[in-house]
Parts: C-alpha cells; sequence; structure tokens
C-alpha cells in the first residue's frame, strides 16, 4: 500500500512539474488579499552630456600667399602657393583677421587640433604634415625644421592668443591657440577665432595644382 | 524692360538674403560624453557587445559619421589597438540635429595580456568644409575603457539566445517527468477493440 502512494506521488510530481515548464516555466500571480497599488509619475530634466564642436562658417578661402622664386616663375600669386616654401593664408595675422570660429557646443572639453597629408587631385604622391619638433608629424627637412622639404608642408594655426609657430600636429594635440591661459580647456559655448597659415613644400614631386587637406577640431575629456 | 529690371531687382534681394545662410553654416558633431564601458571583464579570445556610442549630428548641414579607437585623452592602462572594436549600423549620413547610436563590439584575441585597457572613440563629422583646398573637420571623443583577465570565456552561454536555453529546459523537464513516471510503476496501456468484438460483448450484456 505505501509503495502504491509513494509511485502515485512520484507521477503526480513529475506530471506537474512537465506541465508547469510548458506552461511559462512556473505559476505567477498576485498573493489572494493584496492591496491595490497607486504610483505617481514623476518627470525630470537633466544637463546636456554630449561633447560637441562646430566650426564655421562653411566657406573660406586660402588666400595672401607669398613667397617663391620669381626667377623660376615658381613665386605666388594672391590665390596660388608658390615654390620653394611659399606660404598661403586663411585670416590675416597682423592686423588680425580670424575668420575660422570654433565652439564648443558640448559640456566643458579640452580642444584638440590637427592636420592631415595633403592629397593632389591627381591622387599622386601626398604632401607629409611636418612640423618643427618632429613631435606627431614628420620633422620638416630644412632649415633646422623651421621650412618643409621637398613633399613636405606645415600648417601653423594662429588666434588672438598667438601663433602655433612650431606647426600643428598629424595627431590630435591641444589646439593652444583656443585658451587665453595656455590652455585649450573651454566650457560649454566656448569659442575662438582661428586663422591658419599654410608653408609649401620646397618642391612638389606630383605636378598637380589642387591639393585638398583637413584640419580637424576635437573635443576630448580632460582639462586640458 | 521693366521685366529685366525686375529680375535683376529680384536676384540682387536673394544674393543679399543667401549670403547670411551660406556664411553661418557650419560643421560639427558631438558624441555621448560618458565612457563607453564593458559590463563585466573581458577574456582573451572572446567577443563582447559594448553600450551603443551616442553621436549627434550638431552642424547645419547633412554629414555622415566615421568612428576610429585612438589614445587622445588622459587615462592608465595599456592602449586598445582598433582592430579590437567592430563597428555596425553606421548610418549612411546624418540631418542637422539629428543622432544615432552606433552600436560596437569588443573582439579579443587569444593572445591578449590581461589588464586594464583605455583609449577613445573618436567620432568624426565627414562633411568637410571646402576652404580653398583646406577641409575643416570635426570630431569629437569619449573614453573607452575595459579590463581583460585570465580565464576560460563565460560569455558564451551567457549570450545563448533565450529561446535555446527556454527549449532546453522543456526538454529536460518533460525527461524528468518521463522518469518519474516510469519509476512510479504505473502503466499505460492501450488497447484497440476491434467493430465484431465490441458487437459481441454488446450482444452478452443483453441477456
Amino acid at each position: 500500500m505505501g509503495i502504491k502512494v509513494r509511485s502515485v506521488s512520484l507521477a503526480v510530481a513529475g506530471v506537474i512539474l512537465a506541465g508547469s515548464v510548458v506552461a511559462g516555466c512556473g505559476l505567477t500571480g498576485a498573493p489572494p488579499n493584496a492591496g491595490q497599488s497607486a504610483s505617481v509619475n514623476l518627470s525630470l530634466t537633466t544637463v546636456p552630456t554630449v561633447r560637441s564642436v562646430t566650426v564655421s562658417p562653411a566657406s573660406v578661402t586660402f588666400g595672401n600667399c607669398t613667397g617663391g622664386l620669381a626667377s623660376q616663375n615658381t613665386h605666388s600669386t594672391a590665390g596660388k602657393l608658390g615654390f620653394p616654401n611659399g606660404h598661403c593664408l586663411v585670416g590675416l595675422v597682423n592686423p588680425g583677421f580670424y575668420p575660422i570660429t570654433v565652439t564648443n557646443t558640448g559640456i566643458a572639453s579640452a580642444i584638440y587640433v590637427n592636420g592631415s597629408s595633403a592629397n593632389p587631385f591627381d591622387d599622386g604622391n601626398q604632401w607629409s604634415l611636418c612640423n618643427q619638433d618632429g613631435d606627431g608629424a614628420e620633422k620638416c627637412k630644412r632649415d633646422d625644421g623651421r621650412l618643409p622639404g621637398t613633399d613636405q608642408y606645415m600648417v601653423e594655426n594662429f588666434s588672438a592668443v598667438g601663433e602655433q609657430k612650431a606647426g600643428i600636429r598629424g595627431t590630435p594635440s591641444c589646439d593652444l591657440e583656443f585658451g587665453a591661459s595656455g590652455n585649450c580647456l573651454a566650457v560649454q559655448g566656448g569659442s575662438q577665432g582661428e586663422g591658419i597659415e599654410l608653408i609649401g613644400p620646397f618642391f612638389s614631386t606630383d605636378t598637380s595644382t589642387k591639393w585638398t587637406m583637413t584640419i580637424t577640431w576635437t573635443p576630448v575629456p580632460g582639462n586640458g | 524692360m521693366h521685366l529685366r529690371l525686375g529680375l535683376t531687382a529680384a536676384l540682387g534681394v536673394l544674393a543679399v538674403v543667401a549670403a547670411p545662410v551660406a556664411a553661418y553654416a557650419s560643421v560639427g558633431v558631438g558624441v555621448q560624453a560618458g565612457p563607453v564601458q564593458l559590463a563585466g571583464v573581458a577574456h582573451p579570445g572572446g567577443t563582447y557587445e559594448l553600450p551603443a556610442v551616442y553621436v549627434v549630428n550638431t552642424g547645419t548641414e547633412p554629414e555622415s559619421v566615421a568612428i576610429r579607437i585612438e589614445r587622445i585623452s588622459r587615462g592608465t592602462g595599456r592602449t586598445v589597438p582598433g582592430a579590437w572594436i567592430q563597428v555596425s549600423g553606421l548610418p549612411s549620413s546624418l540631418a542637422h540635429g539629428q543622432s544615432a547610436r552606433i552600436p560596437l563590439s569588443l573582439v579579443v584575441p587569444a593572445s591578449a595580456r590581461p589588464g586594464q585597457y583605455f583609449s577613445d572613440v573618436v567620432v568624426t563629422g565627414s562633411a568637410a568644409l571646402v576652404a580653398g583646398g583646406a577641409h575643416l573637420g570635426v570630431a569629437a571623443a569619449t573614453d573607452l575603457e575595459f579590463r581583460v583577465v585570465p580565464g576560460v570565456i563565460s560569455a558564451g552561454w551567457f549570450t545563448m539566445p533565450s529561446w535555446v536555453l527556454l527549449a532546453v529546459g522543456v526538454v529536460l523537464a518533460f525527461a524528468l517527468g518521463v522518469v518519474l513516471l516510469i519509476r512510479s510503476g504505473i502503466s499505460i496501456r492501450v488497447e484497440r477493440a476491434t467493430a465484431g468484438a465490441a458487437a459481441g460483448n454488446g450482444g452478452g450484456g443483453g441477456d
């Protein structure tokens, strides 16, 4: 009699177990006599937590090009870079004219800047970005690093704060022209007007007359 | 004559109105300020889903975005190799003010050295502006942090789809039920009765 009861119990347990799994892995439901719940909806607004930057205006032009050799007919004209080591400007160093506005539109961040190689329209040989120290870019090959060599070029950015005479890097680094106190920290809404000076190569092995390069501003975490 | 004067005046007004619009066009990009962190630790040889990173076009022009991994900001730990992070679902273009969440995956090679890893997720807005040959670009960076520890990859089980786990549970429960049924000693007997036999049985009952 005892064995029979145990057998029946085991069978019932097995059926219940299998059935409950199939039905949805267990029994659910509110306990009997549970009270009704009440709730209140709350809303909260927070400050933005985005790190962002904008650069304007949409269109500026290199101009005021100087340098080059008139005797070889490679001297600069107003809007065309000459060789060797011609200079072109976006804006003016003196008197100060800074047509590029960089604005920190996000939370307080350090504003970094970097350049890229210059690419000819014919997809030929690039000009490598160089600077005086060879820090984050090639070291310029002429005049102890102060002037680009063959297929090299240098970019200096300037603002009311001063001019980055050593040349910007190929990797993002603190834009010292952004902060008035020698750092690059910008609070939300902080902006800076900047200009660009480009110093061209001693000589270009690519004969293209149209080139593109990119100057990029990046807000990064940190205090500059 | 009057028509020509009117057309000239209209074009002049259009030029005056359009000029400021072009002058104030800007390119901009934003990224979440909070760091991208892996929940838990990573093991060599494992693949993990990182939280999707929020990006937004803060400029006035449509632009596409690109993501790269580069160590820019200050932090402690080994530099994350760019090849470890896979980016999927990049939108082809973001309109002014439009945002997106970009999924990221972390693929840790089996040869990875244990320790803390740190780099930046750098989002670049590609609506470059032509500046007489110079493009003015924008980017924004946020931290990327995770830790690699030695050990077996446990993520495989936990990343198994839930329906697979449910199916396995159902099969195991049925098997357990069948075993319990057999051990109970109860047998189910199925018999098939023919029509003739059923009739004979019925006739016998009528006496």
